[in-house]
């Protein structure tokens, strides 16, 4: 975005693609490369980022950016089939053209981290903001403290990173507990809500930071049980959505209170949301 | 002119209802020749009612405003009735919403008031420009005196009288459970000779008409917004799956949007001019729809909102329609 | 700077000496007064007390084409929105110029957004002092004046027979050279009169709010019925916020015909339903409720609590317009008691 025109979006070439889910709000990912190479020489994103991607003719819409930077010479999207924007997207495959605006909003203070256990909890789709962050970890390993990421879904075929989260189960230096919303047949793990896992497992809030994504309404759950566990509002990050069109905090639509989620978030500790009420709401 | 002391007992009575949970009418404005509409559900608030010639909102718009929200587990929607103060082009509405099915007879309670006309707030700012207090009126026969702060006159009904009130045919509700006040006699009638001039120009001079007419245009949304009969959840004209009038205001879109809205309404509309009274760009959107008026009238010879067991028009087939062509 | 007087004939004359500039000024055309280009110098009028549509579309065109594009493709045009001509915005008020400067705060937040930038940079504004204010008019509650000259290059007053025409700002000099003979110079008299009539209009500004409080008491009144109670009669309609100087919201939407596109964006309003409808169904303001109660709000807590000043300037436009009688004096009264 450097041509002076913050609407400019840049051309990416798809390189992948796959489903992580099936059904009709199918989740697809999307690994893309900029048509002009010359764009990695100015882009820098950080975990948490966002961007908007599209399609000339159709519209853009806000995604998190689902691969870290230390995953270099690409740029990973996982898209949930909803709308307009999103359908149009799901029809494009590996050698189509997309546009990608970014990156965009602020990010996880992972330095502000360092040396830390980092807690992810993250449900359905919510995962893809928290890869780039266990990602990040992983690939700087010696520079944090634990590492614990606590998934669920409502079935095992809506778990996204499928193949990641199976590597996770065995990795050393990783604990990873996943959970489904209820009985599945062949399903060896815990079986309840996210939530409730989060207790299960009970993180100590000791020199802790703990990250979560979902549904709105898990993420109110966590946040409550977080609290209950000792965490304090500072220790616990999420981050928000809402609709986007600028995504560079012009057009006014994405305000919860007196914060754009597109430019002072999506990401936010809850000591800044706990004021807001509208965040909440 | 009714009895404000005992339109507001009465209000306050259908209030204390126990099967009634709102009551819609009018309380005086912050300034200006216009009362604001107003929803009350506690009796005490009655107080407040008003009804003069500075209620010149169509208080049947508000009845389908109503936001409903899904009701939380455990709890089951309130289904008591909404009790209505209506004019005579209100009453109109009302038909047509229950012809329509948008609810029915029984969920609701029609105050109905004759009504001997509404100030134009244009015409009146034209003579007393726009005041910072609100305004009192009142018709002592055939003459309107409006009294803004300590100046009082008196006018023709031409002069400061919205024009649907010197056309008006139903100036008694139409449908009503409680009448309050005396039934009025009609002043005036309708022969359509505004249209009729307009039929009589040229495409050309229509086209150029309209085209300068569109172009102002901002696509507030108003006029639609304020219509009785526009109450669809997801209106054709903001849809975006699929699109069907762009968002742009060019004059392609804007004109698009007019016409979608006058055909829509055809057969439909009650006349009660709020659209084009709400239009900010003083657009004359009642002569297309009084165009259509015309023609539903002259062929199927049907008027919407007077009888509740009319069928909607475009609903419904008779034999006997005309086939001009195709057919 | 500089200050000048010129009869009302010769309008004109200074008008047709402007052939450098694009000119917007307000012309009457189709029984309303808005802010159009000036293509015939006999056109423009000035006795009107405010526009409907405020100036703000000369800088934030209701409908804009960010970029181009074929259908297909993905080749983008213009890559930069292209310099714009000299603009000079001739007779509008005080309290829009000052929208201009309040909204400028956002349009320059972080990125820079280059359309609005380019037409601001290369306009003139050259203000026109209220003798008349409307009757609800309360730009002196929010910091204005019917003759504030603050965000003017220069500023015009209507003293009956005469114009007086200050400049205050280098631009405003330029334009005035331009103007040549068509402009004499103005004396003591001239500026008394201007002066006198400034202190005149404010005291004939007859509505008034302490805004004082009002940031700090509205995050409070969240769950506060005084929202249902206003927007009970609310129609959802977007009069008030297309309307208002201050106002900015758009929408951003990809047009296709045939082969061609473009990506445009265009007003928006908070009023509606959409605004903020999720394309999963999920609406966080599901109703006109929160929709009113993030209006105000956002006028006269969130803006100042990003940038410093209240988003409002008291042209009185919302009050003036809204159709159900929504009045702002009300809402904001209501909450200072509350």
């Amino acid at each position: 975005m450097d041509e002076g025109n913050p609407y400019l979006p840049y051309t990416v070439r798809i390189e992948e693609t796959r489903y992580e889910t099936p059904g009709d709000r199918c989740i697809k990912t999307f690994i893309v490369n900029f048509t002009d190479e010359k764009v990695w020489e100015t882009w820098e994103h950080k975990p948490g980022q966002c961007a908007m991607v599209g399609r000339l003719g159709v519209g853009e819409s806000m995604f998190c950016i689902s691969s870290s930077p230390t995953e270099e010479g690409y740029l990973r999207f996982s898209v949930m089939k909803m709308g307009k924007v999103t359908s149009a997207l799901h029809e494009l495959d590996a050698g189509d053209f997309m546009t990608v605006r970014g990156p965009l909003g602020n990010w996880f203070p992972l330095d502000e981290w360092e040396g830390k256990n980092i807690i992810t909890i993250g449900g359905g789709i919510g995962q893809a903001p928290l890869r780039p962050v266990i990602n990040y970890i992983r690939a700087n390993r010696d520079r944090y403290g634990e590492l614990t990421v606590i998934y669920g879904s409502r079935t095992s075929k809506d778990l996204c990173f499928k193949d990641e989260l199976e590597s996770f189960m065995t990795e050393d230096g990783l604990k990873c507990h996943l959970s489904v919303d209820v009985e599945e047949e062949g399903w060896p793990h815990f079986v309840g809500f996210v939530p409730t896992l989060l207790m299960e497992v009970a993180p100590s809030p000791e020199n802790a930071i703990a990250v979560t994504c979902g549904p709105p309404i898990m993420i109110k759950f966590v946040i409550q049980n977080l609290e209950k566990l000792g965490f304090a509002p500072e220790q616990i990050y999420t981050t928000l959505e809402n609709r986007m069109k600028c995504g560079i905090g012009k057009c006014g639509r994405c305000n919860v209170g007196h914060l754009y989620v597109c430019k002072d978030g999506p990401v936010f500790s809850y000591s800044t949301l706990k004021d807001i009420p509208e965040a909440f709401a | 002119m009714v009895n404000q002391e005992e339109l507001r007992n009465k209000a306050k009575e259908v209030l204390e209802r126990e099967d009634v949970r709102r009551l819609i009418g009018w309380k005086r404005g912050t300034y200006g020749f216009e009362a604001a509409p107003c929803v009350i559900e506690k009796p005490e608030e009655a107080v407040n009612l008003i009804f003069d010639p500075t209620c010149v909102q169509n208080s049947a718009s508000f009845i389908v405003l109503e936001e409903k929200l899904p009701v939380p587990r455990g709890q089951e929607p309130d289904t008591r009735k909404i009790a209505v103060m209506v004019k005579g082009c209100d009453s109109r509405a009302i038909v047509q919403h229950i012809v329509e099915k948008a609810y029915d007879r029984d969920d609701i309670v029609i105050l109905g008031i004759p009504c001997t006309g509404v100030l134009d707030r244009r015409k009146a700012e034209k003579v007393f420009g726009i005041i910072e207090k609100p305004a009192e009126a009142s018709t002592e026969g055939d003459k309107v005196i409006v009294k803004v702060g300590n100046e009082q006159k008196e006018f023709e009904r031409s002069e400061i009288l919205m024009d649907k009130c010197l056309r008006c045919r139903h100036p008694n509700p139409v449908i009503s459970d409680i009448l309050l006040g005396e039934e009025v006699e009609k002043w005036a009638d309708d022969d359509f000779s505004d249209v009729q001039e307009f039929e009589s120009k040229s495409p050309k001079d229509k086209w150029s008409f309209w085209e300068e007419q569109f172009s102002k245009c901002i696509r507030c949304y108003a006029c639609r917004n304020v219509c009785p009969m526009c109450y669809c959840i997801d209106c054709v004209v903001t849809k975006l799956r699929p699109q069907w009038t762009r968002r742009s205001t060019d004059i392609s879109e804007n004109t698009v949007y007019h016409i979608q809205r006058a055909w829509h309404l055809a057969g439909r509309c009650i006349e009660c001019m709020e659209c084009e009274r709400v239009c900010p760009m003083n657009i004359p959107i009642m002569t297309l729809n009084r165009k259509m008026t015309l023609e539903v009238k002259q062929m199927f010879d049907y008027e919407p909102g007077l009888d509740v067991e009319a069928k909607p028009l475009l609903a419904s087939y008779n034999p006997q329609d005309p086939e001009e062509y195709i057919m | 700077m500089g200050e000048y007087k010129f009869s009302k004939e010769n309008l004109g004359k200074v008008l047709e000496a402007l052939k450098d500039y694009k000119v917007y000024a307000p012309q009457k055309k189709a029984d309303v007064v808005r802010f159009q280009e000036l293509s015939d110098p006999s056109e423009i009028t000035l006795e009107f007390t405010n526009t409907n549509v405020p100036p703000k579309e000369i800088m934030f065109p209701q409908t804009e084409t960010l970029f181009r594009f074929k259908v297909g493709g993905q080749d983008i045009e213009p890559r930069v929105p292209e310099p714009t001509d000299k603009m000079l915005v001739f007779g509008l008020r005080p309290c829009d110029a000052r929208a201009y400067s309040i909204v400028d705060k956002l349009w320059q937040w972080d990125f820079i957004d280059p359309y609005v930038k380019n037409r601001r940079e290369s306009s003139t504004i050259v203000g026109f002092a209220c003798s008349e204010p409307c009757a609800n008019c309360f730009c002196t509650s929010l910091g204005g004046g019917p003759a504030d000259e603050e965000n003017l290059d220069a500023i015009l007053f209507d003293l009956g027979e005469v114009f007086y025409l200050k400049t205050i700002t280098e631009k405003g000099d330029e334009f005035v050279q331009k103007c040549g003979e068509a402009l004499e110079s103005a004396g003591d008299v001239e500026r008394k009169n201007a002066q006198a009539q400034g202190k005149e209009a404010i005291e004939k500004i007859r509505r008034s709010i302490e805004v004082e409080g009002i940031s700090e008491k509205l995050p409070g009144l969240f769950n506060d019925a005084i929202w249902k109670e206003f927007s009970s009669r609310c129609l959802g309609c977007g009069i008030c916020t297309y309307l208002c100087p201050t106002c900015h919201c758009f929408d951003i939407q990809d047009e296709t015909e045939a082969l061609d596109g473009r990506r445009a964006r265009m007003w928006d309003t908070c009023m509606f339903a959409e605004y903020t409808l999720h394309a999963s169904g999920h609406n966080p303001r599901p109703t006109r409720a929160e929709r009113t109660r993030n209006r105000i709000s956002h006028k006269y807590s969130y803006f100042p609590e990003k940038f410093g000043v209240v988003a409002c300037v008291g042209c009185g436009r919302c009050i003036n317009f809204c159709p159900v009688n929504i009045d702002i004096l009300d809402i904001l009264g209501k909450v200072k008691e509350a």
